[in-house]
């Protein structure tokens, strides 16, 4: 068996939302969300499409460079679509999966990426939700992942609503939730947890999901081997400090 | 524009919710941005200030089309019979241009692709020594010949 963490357990996790045949964007500055993409279409997605920040267009680097707008992700592409022209294609309603994340994220799997503390006059400003508040409105999935669990990350109330949409799962170290009626409800854990151990660890009540909380499959020694390719330095280990 | 439900952008930033003339659902009407002056940095410009962007404009053009003064800083500048032979390649028309200036290498220590990447080690230094207002000054005279 090869060793694996966390990191590579969630990576999996989100690669495995990608279904074969999905227009998907990539947004900036996340590795995990690179390689959960590059990952899949080298497994059980080929045929995903992938729209990176740069304007790239199914340009999956490997090793994938560290920066999401590193030279790499725009060389070989057959076009570049400009970050403009994207919205304008979003606006259509094509794009079928985007990952993003939150500092707080609530019951609704709504993010807060804007201020903590009082708009007017905030305790941290944070850097803002860009693009997300349309992104989360017109690309039909939107899958959420943290690094991190913790009541205040995962709260019952934003400072700020900055983006608020399709989310339909949420993916964290203790657990997977899927949205169901409008609120988040606990679909699988992964090992070492429990559904008692999320309900400490999360702000807000939720329900499970009525099949039953599952555990997370493991990465397969193919997926493993995929993400070793592609990230040799395991920069992905990065964000979770 | 469409996109912007349930969160609390609009509100904050006074964007008002009006009924789609031409369908049964709300939209947003976004305040226009007009800046005074937008500087972009291109690759190939004449002097006359058609200009063509390699790799991704970005958000190059819409600051263009909004901004009443455009200069262009490029990297190199080449006779305007050269646009001629390929119009297709000219993203920024000559008309509404203000000033042309030629900076080559002017996006370091940022990347111009493909003509150069990110210089990260003179990012890094840029971010040290101008950590004080009062150094930005001797920076600049050390970048720029």
């Amino acid at each position: 068996v090869t060793a694996f963490g966390i990191e590579e357990h969630i990576l999996v996790a989100m690669a495995r939302q990608v279904r074969d045949g999905d227009l998907v964007a990539q947004g900036v500055n996340s590795v995990m969300a690179s390689l959960a993409f590059a990952l899949a279409k080298r497994t059980h997605a080929p045929n995903m499409v992938c729209v990176n920040i740069g304007g790239g267009v199914d340009v999956m680097p490997s090793p994938l460079p560290p920066s999401s707008v590193a030279p790499q992700w725009i060389h070989g592409t057959p076009v570049i679509v400009s970050n403009a022209d994207l919205y304008g294609h979003m606006f259509s309603g094509r794009f079928d999966l985007f990952f993003s994340s939150g500092v707080q994220i609530d019951a609704e799997g709504r993010i807060n990426l804007t201020v903590i503390g009082d708009r007017q006059k905030p305790t941290v400003r944070l850097p803002g939700a860009g693009g997300l508040p349309v992104v989360f409105q017109t690309v039909k999935r939107v899958v959420l992942w943290r690094a991190r669990h913790t009541p205040n990350i995962f709260t019952e109330k934003l400072d700020f609503v900055s983006a608020a949409g399709n989310v339909t799962r949420v993916i964290t170290p203790l657990c997977v939730f899927r949205m169901q009626d409008g609120r988040l409800a606990l679909e699988q854990v992964f090992p070492g947890t429990d559904v008692m151990a999320v309900r400490t660890q999360t702000g807000f009540a939720f329900a499970t999901v009525p099949e039953g909380v599952s555990e997370v499959a493991p990465p397969t020694a193919h997926e493993l081997a995929v993400i070793a390719e592609l990230d040799p330095q395991r920069h992905h280990r990065l964000e979770f400090r | 524009m469409i996109g912007l439900d349930g969160c609390d952008l609009p509100e904050a930033s006074g964007f008002r919710r009006i009924r789609d003339p031409y369908s049964p659902t709300e939209v947003y009407a976004i305040p226009a941005i007009k800046p005074d002056v937008a500087v972009i940095h291109v690759h190939e410009a004449d002097v006359q200030g058609n200009a063509r962007i390699f790799g991704s404009p970005g958000y190059d053009l819409a600051m263009v089309e909004a901004a009443s003064t455009v200069i262009l800083t490029a990297e190199r500048i080449i006779p305007t019979e050269e646009f001629e032979k390929v119009p297709e390649l000219t993203r920024v028309p000559f008309f509404i241009v203000t000033a042309v200036v030629h900076v080559p290498h002017g996006a370091s220590p940022t990347g111009c692709y493909p003509d150069y990447d990110v210089d990260e080690p003179a990012v890094l230094e840029y971010q040290q020594r101008v950590q004080r207002e009062a150094n930005i000054e001797d920076y600049l005279q050390t970048v720029i010949p």
